[in-house]
């Protein structure tokens, strides 16, 4: 009897240790974890690293799946097609983007950087969260055409995944949501915080007198939106752009179904803003002149147009001038040129300028 | 200290063995006849239909028991999907000893349509996510009908909506108080898809092939199915 109480006493604290220990496999972190770095004075980012926590395996996974073509129906196109580092992420000179079999998407690709603080993405705000992101893009017909199903397939097949993945999860599975958090991974640590504007602001740099009476321009007449330090309030605005008709697109009120947010488009951030253009959703704006020159002059009243814009909004040549002067310190070359976030086996050679699509 | 030891091992084995296993099977009908995939049918509201695909999500699954106390039975989220027939037998576990009520929710709640990218039965490849307007599609029905004026007489109803007033879900509360009560370790749910189109509200397929989006015309249909589910036997 004696001996039996010592087993349960005994097989009590085995089953507890076993249970200590498995809970421990479990929370482990497989990999070398990434710290994610908060620029001074920037607000916390919404993105929850604790369900995805960033590690060197889980970006080099998605950096490797962000520029694969295999995630397109027939191999012509990855996210860095449309997403190019040289055009701080967007696409350089394109209007709208280009899909497979010729086909042309309704908006202009937006530039990618900053994205651990945005909280719904696209024009109009339907997507929800950054790990659902790329499910838009990838099976979307005029996009990328291919199912999630093949996607995986076609990483299935192929053993350097098979050992990416083991790096990053701790087994060689390949399912939809590691292959989504791998790509959040990569575009989580794409952070532009090193634009003259924010050594200025670090007190590492001075504005010359253009860029200065720039920065007070702007935060008279354009910060209400545009707000520092993100240059984006995330909201979503009628700034007067009548429907393109060959388009239809009325933006955000395509996700809400309400009149009231008809022709309402997501305030893009002006971070790299000198690289990017064409602007506006639709990409209508071939360069930061036409931009100007909507607002001032060419900005369309109608029942949801922002109430800044009812009259317009008053802006002269010499604004104009001081304005792009300051514009252009928001250019971050040390991101746009950050070989981290190269394609693969680009680290060493010139970036390519030639454009296929 | 011996008899203490006793009283607790024994109390561990009667806790463990106090759990009974549930089996919960799904049947789809339409009207008296059990729903096969690619059979000709006429619903309720005389439309001729042919359903190809017919799938919706069960999840947050309670049991009550004769008290009214409500008991999680499962943190699952099970796609009930009638092209899978594994895929229409649940098996839970509960310490409830005498279910009067089982409940559960027809879709997947809000919570799981803004956290992110999900896995298993809300793997976003399995079909029923809108990835350019996050959220899961709670249940959907496929097919042709001669009367759907749409390419290839495709019909195509896709329900979903997690917003407030588009919520889509709908909380479904089935009591077992009406069938003789023995262990209750089978129990066959039936859907009646006719329901789906003629409920609360008519659906008619000649008006509505197409139901792509949340809305007015999602939140209809499932005040329409929140009413199609019903239990057909326990034993």
């Amino acid at each position: 009897m004696r001996i039996f109480s010592v087993i349960l006493v005994l097989s009590f604290f085995v089953t507890a240790g076993i249970a200590w220990v498995s809970k421990d496999v479990n929370n482990k972190i497989i990999g070398t974890p990434i710290p994610f770095i908060v620029p001074k004075g920037w607000p916390k980012p919404v993105y929850d690293f604790k369900n995805n926590p960033l590690t060197q395996e889980g970006f080099a996974l998605g950096r490797k799946l962000f520029y694969d073509t295999r995630l397109s129906k027939d191999g012509s196109l990855s996210c860095g097609s449309c997403h190019q580092q040289f055009a701080a992420f967007a696409t350089y000179d394109h209007n709208l983007s280009h899909g497979i079999n010729n086909a042309q998407t309704t908006r202009n690709a937006p530039s990618l950087a900053n994205l651990a603080w945005v909280k719904d993405f696209m024009a109009d705000g339907g997507i929800n969260h950054l790990d659902l992101q790329p499910l838009a893009p990838i099976t979307a017909p005029n996009e990328m055409g291919e199912s999630i199903d093949n996607v995986l397939k076609k990483l299935k097949a192929d053993t350097a995944y098979k050992r990416l993945f083991s790096k990053a999860f701790g087994d060689a599975t390949i399912t939809t949501q590691r292959t989504m958090k791998a790509l959040s991974q990569f575009m989580l640590l794409m952070v532009s915080s090193n634009s003259k504007y924010d050594k200025v602001m670090r007190g590492e740099a001075s504005f010359i007198l253009p860029e200065q009476l720039g920065y007070d321009i702007f935060k008279k007449k354009c910060a209400s939106c545009h707000s520092e330090p993100l240059f984006t309030d995330f909201s979503y605005r009628n700034i007067g752009m009548p429907v393109d008709t060959f388009l239809n697109d009325y933006g955000r009120m395509r996700i809400t179904r309400n009149t009231l947010d008809s022709l309402k488009f997501r305030v893009p951030s002006l971070r790299n803003v000198a690289y990017t253009a064409p602007y506006g959703h639709d990409g209508r704006f071939f360069a930061l002149m036409n931009v100007f020159e909507h607002y001032r002059s060419k900005a369309v009243n109608s029942a949801t147009t922002d109430s800044i814009f009812k009259n317009k909004l008053a802006l002269s040549n010499f604004e104009i001038g001081q304005l792009t002067a300051f514009l252009y310190t928001l250019s971050d070359t040390t991101f746009l040129k950050d070989k981290r976030f190269a394609e693969p086996g680009t680290e060493n050679s010139i970036p390519s300028f030639i454009h296929l699509h | 200290m011996k008899i203490g030891l006793i009283i607790w091992f024994s109390c561990l084995l009667t806790s463990t063995f106090a759990q009974q296993t549930i089996t919960i099977q799904f049947r789809n009908t339409i009207g008296n006849k059990v729903l096969q995939l690619g059979e000709s049918y006429e619903n309720s509201l005389g439309e001729d239909l042919v359903i190809n695909r017919c799938k919706y999500y069960v999840s947050n699954i309670h049991l009550v028991d004769g008290s009214g106390k409500s008991v999680s039975a499962s943190n699952d989220y099970y796609l009930i999907d009638e092209a899978d027939s594994m895929s229409k037998t649940i098996v839970i576990t509960t310490s409830v000893k005498q279910v009067a009520v089982i409940e559960f929710l027809l879709g997947v709640d809000s919570i799981k349509n803004v956290s992110g990218v999900q896995a298993g039965a809300l793997d976003p490849m399995n079909g029923m996510f809108w990835t350019w307007n996050s959220g899961y599609i709670m249940a959907k029905i496929e097919g042709v009908s001669s009367v759907a004026k749409v390419p290839g007489n495709l019909f195509s109803q896709h329900v979903g909506g997690f917003r407030n007033g588009e919520n889509a879900a709908r909380r479904i509360r089935l009591e077992l108080s009406n069938f003789k009560f023995q262990i209750s370790n089978f129990i066959i749910i039936e859907a009646d898809i006719n329901k789906w189109f003629e409920s609360v509200h008519n659906i008619k397929i000649a008006e509505h092939p197409i139901c792509h989006s949340p809305g007015s015309l999602a939140m209809q249909i499932a005040d329409n199915y929140a009413t199609m589910f019903k239990i057909v036997s326990v034993n």
